[in-house]
């Protein structure tokens, strides 16, 4: 059995930078992540980190902005500590190496960016999550980590009321192995696989928010789930919002910039909610092109301007569908984008489980509140992800000594032969196309009771089945058959949480809409979301939203 | 636009091996129909979920921007995610898919890259501090978009090891660390925020910089259009520069380049002892003799050409041009 002071799952952002944290503060720390780091999801990550540090913008304004733009379910003092990182934050990834595209006077280059006030979005062409994510790696090869690459979390080993560490899949061997921890902190990332329709990698599959779930970790505001306007009509890729900082247009059939109908002084730069809403709304009204979609149009930008300043946009619009974009129109529709839920946390990253710490994606503090703006989420990452390995660190030194006993493997071990063994039964793949039919059209941006309702059957139906799944794959290497499975099982469970969390929430707030209940209510629903694992399935439970100097008003943009 | 794409039939040959099982490595057909602009990728997940689960690849973004879908798609390395089938089946008849090249099979399409890793990590990946010239404190370091240039398209670069793949060097000599890794090197020594270049510049000259064979293979395969052996070309030059030509194959080709402004032709024996030193070309002299029988005019100074004039003039023009600026 392995062991180490502090054990981090997940390799991207939030992960390498809790390691490094968790390193720097001297802990013997292990890095444990399914995919080799550098393979990791932030790299897809194309527009930008945002830091108020332009002349003409303050901290004080990226706070208000993010406040605002989670329609006042963030939490305040979280917003503005995460406000005022994000200037050091940069500065400290461009001193680690981070190749950031530069002004004329040698600056960070800023793009203005959805929902924000002023140019505020730092990039790097248009593949920022590669370069922060390559500066990273390559800071954390001279800090001493032991990486296990291609390792799979199975689960969160926690007795005697505090974790005790993780037994995971080395997936080129196929050993079952436990690695004894004080402290875990899950940076698993997204879990945008719940859906059909995303912009989110094959990967990514709430793995860690589904393992801390089941080890009895709350899951906060699960309901809330971002829709990115403008994703590949086939393939759910996503077009930057970038393209529209550089001054694209969204038009409809008949020829329109129909945004001038939904935000008419921000047009196609109104916050995401704002925008999808918008596309679906045009698009049933009957006003998309045949097929069900609208366009995004960057033609009027030249050659130049689309070639240099969108060279990613223009390579994926031209190799996964066929299309020109200096000369034609890109079909778009919007797709899943991000999860604003996630392992609930304070400020530091610390869970309701003691020795248990979350930060990325996969957690939520929470600074998006009911919708996240984009640049965002980068920064948290590597803002908690900092939080997080250094709360870790502090708590492992002086925490009695943890355990992972063969007990807690062999239950694993036999957990994974149960699913080989079986001789007939649904296949992973069978049940994964089900369940998310059943997201993208029942549990999409527009909400109504009978369809939530209908979507929680199914996905209990589902979850029925897949106690039944059967993996046919019985090779020991790289058994994908064997991950999917497992895999499927963690999306069942946060699908049903999202599910029963937006059946209860009776109000429309940043990206959850009902239909039945159109109107924002603070009164009742200015609370988070608390999800607790029961036999019966969710247990929910509501926190307050935490409050500092802005008062709740009406988004309009 | 979106009319309707017909399907074509897509017969797969798909290489199959775990060695846990043993036996031996065989092709398994499969037919699909797809569009013609379907990735490869989503051909092999098609496979995977509704006729094969037990087939093996790595993959996850299915962007082009992760670097997990490598693989050969009819002998040639080529990421799956952005590879459509039409035109391989236009070309020809089938899509047969192997794993990368250079790195043992683990099973099926998924191969050990620890090999891969190991020789990127050789370069010291990261920024090396000169300790006289610390970061400014509380900011950023100032960098012109000029100076963002000069990177070239190395940040592109998602280590997806497709060149590593296609490199014959890699093959031949375990001591080159392959193109990406190269790549990878001169992307530190154009940085410059970077205290190491020279130590960096030194090592690399000693430790498989000069057994690239230039073959552009790597250009070739790389998706991202990164040109790993345009790099390499550029870091020979700013090694020499920066160290002068310490190790045989940059003396070979400072020499060459000197025999021919000097007299428009190559003065073999000039070279050899230009490449190896005295000592060594004593060593060759039994070889050089050899030759010397055959072709009695290798021992002969050779004339100046006639152009030489106009042939010194390209090389200066040619070295302003190629300038790599530090
Ligand atoms: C297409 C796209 C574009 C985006 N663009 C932007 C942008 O411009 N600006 C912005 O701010 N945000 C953007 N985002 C959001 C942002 O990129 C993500 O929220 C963020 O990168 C998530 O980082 P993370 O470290 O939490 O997770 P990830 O980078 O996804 O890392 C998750 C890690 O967990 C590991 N892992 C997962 N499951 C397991 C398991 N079972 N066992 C072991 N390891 C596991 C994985 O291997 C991986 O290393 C974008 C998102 C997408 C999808
Ligand atoms: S799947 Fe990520 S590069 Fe192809």
């Amino acid at each position: 059995m392995q062991r180490h002071d502090v054990v981090v799952v997940g390799a991207g952002l939030a992960g390498q930078r809790a390691a490094l944290a968790a390193a720097q503060a001297g802990a013997d720390v292990a890095l444990v992540s399914k995919l080799h780091p550098l393979r990791s999801h932030s790299g897809a990550a194309q527009g930008g980190i945002n830091a108020a540090v332009g002349a003409e913008d303050s901290v004080e304004t990226h706070i208000y902005d993010t406040v605002k733009g989670s329609d006042y379910l963030g939490d305040q003092d979280a917003i503005e500590f995460f406000c005022q990182s994000a200037g050091p934050t940069v500065v400290e990834m461009e001193h680690f190496g981070t190749i950031f595209s530069r002004g004329e006077d040698g600056s960070l280059a800023r793009r203005a960016f959805g929902g924000a006030g002023f140019p505020r979005t730092i990039y790097a062409a248009d593949r920022t999550g590669l370069a922060l994510l390559q500066a990273i790696y390559e800071h954390l090869g001279g800090v001493p980590v032991t990486t296990y690459e291609e390792w799979f979390l199975l689960s969160i080993v926690v007795r005697d009321g505090r974790v005790q560490g993780i037994v995971a899949l080395d997936r080129r061997t196929g050993a079952v192995e436990g690695i004894a921890a004080k402290a875990v902190v899950i940076a698993t990332g997204p879990a945008g696989r719940v859906y059909g329709r995303t912009t989110n990698a094959h990967s990514c599959t709430g793995d860690g928010i589904a393992a801390a779930y089941r080890a009895g970790a709350y899951l906060k505001d699960m309901e809330f789930v971002q829709f990115h306007p403008t994703a590949l009509l086939e393939s759910g890729i996503l077009i930057t919002e970038g393209a529209r900082g550089e001054g694209g247009y969204l038009k409809n059939r008949l020829g329109e910039r129909f945004m001038s109908k939904y935000a008419p002084h921000v047009l196609e730069l109104a916050s995401r909610d704002v925008v999808s809403r918008a596309i679906v709304t045009e698009v049933n009204a009957g006003n998309g092109f045949p097929g069900g979609y609208v366009t995004l149009e960057l033609m009027h930008l030249g050659r130049e301007k689309v070639e240099s300043r969108l060279q990613e946009i223009c390579d994926f619009s031209r190799s996964f569908a066929g299309i020109d974009p200096v000369t034609q129109p890109i079909p778009v529709m919007p797709a899943q984008h991000y999860m604003m839920g996630g392992v609930g946390t304070n400020i530091r990253g610390e869970t309701n489980l003691r020795g248990l710490y979350a930060a990325g994606e996969a957690a939520c503090v929470s600074i998006h509140g009911a919708n996240r703006l984009g640049g965002n989420s980068l920064l948290e990452t590597l803002v908690f992800g900092k939080q997080a390995g250094t709360a870790a660190a502090a708590y492992a030194k002086d925490a009695p000594d943890a355990a992972v006993t063969p007990a807690d493997v062999d239950r694993e071990t036999a957990a994974l032969h149960a699913l080989e063994d079986r001789k007939d039964g649904e296949s992973p793949q069978r049940i994964r196309a089900d369940l998310q039919q059943t997201m993208d059209s029942r549990v999409g941006i527009y909400r109504n009771p009978d369809d939530l309702h209908r979507a929680l059957v199914e996905v209990r139906a589902l979850q029925a089945r897949w106690r039944a799944v059967r993996v046919e794959d019985r090779s020991s290497t790289y058994n994908i058959d064997l991950t999917d499975a497992l895999e499927v099982g963690h999306l069942l469970d946060l699908a049903e949480v999202i599910a029963v969390g937006a059946i209860a929430r009776t109000e429309s707030r940043g990206a959850h809409t009902r239909v039945d209940f159109p109107k924002r209510d603070d009164q009742n629903w200015m609370r988070h979301t608390m999800a607790r694992r029961t036999p019966e399935g969710p247990e929910l439970s509501y926190a307050p939203v935490a409050y500092t100097r802005w008062e709740p008003k009406e988004r309009v943009y | 636009m979106f009319a309707e794409e017909k399907l074509i039939p897509v017969p797969f040959d798909v290489y199959r091996f775990d060695p846990a099982q043993g036996g031996e490595p065989r092709y398994q057909h499969y037919e699909l129909k797809l569009a013609p602009h379907t990735p490869v990728l989503s051909g092999l997940l098609k496979i995977r979920d509704e006729v094969d689960p037990t087939l093996a690849l790595r993959y996850s973004c299915r962007s082009a921007i992760c670097g997990s879908c490598a693989m050969l798609v009819n002998s040639k390395s080529r990421l799956a995610c952005r590879t459509p089938v039409g035109p391989e089946v236009a070309k020809h008849g089938r899509v047969v898919i192997d794993p990368m090249r250079n790195q043992p099979v683990l099973r099926d399409l998924v191969v050990d890259q620890r090999g891969f890793w190991s020789n990127y990590r050789r370069i010291e990946p990261r920024l090396l501090l000169d300790p006289s010239r610390p970061m400014p404190e509380g900011r950023p370091t100032q960098m012109t978009p000029a100076q963002v240039d000069r990177f070239r398209e190395t940040p592109r670069c998602i280590a997806c090891a497709s060149c590593y793949s296609a490199c014959p060097a890699v093959e031949a000599d375990p001591e080159f660390p392959g193109p990406m890794a190269l790549a990878k090197l001169y992307r530190f020594v154009v940085d410059p925020r970077d205290g190491a270049h020279d130590e960096r510049l030194r090592k690399v000259q000693l430790s498989g910089l000069w057994l690239c064979l230039r073959c552009h293979l790597c250009t070739e395969a790389c998706p991202k259009d990164v040109r790993p052996s345009e790099r390499i070309r550029d870091l020979k030059e700013l090694a020499v520069r920066s160290q002068g030509a310490t190790e045989r194959g940059s003396r070979h080709a400072v020499g060459f380049l000197e025999n021919i402004a000097e007299a428009g032709q190559l003065n073999e024996m000039k070279l050899v002892r230009q490449t190896d030193g005295l000592v060594g070309t004593v060593g060759q002299l039994g070889q050089g003799l050899r030759l010397a029988r055959k072709k009695p005019e290798l021992l002969k100074k050779p004339r100046t050409i006639d152009g030489v004039e106009e042939v010194r003039k390209l090389y200066e023009a040619l070295q302003k041009d190629e300038e790599v600026p530090l």
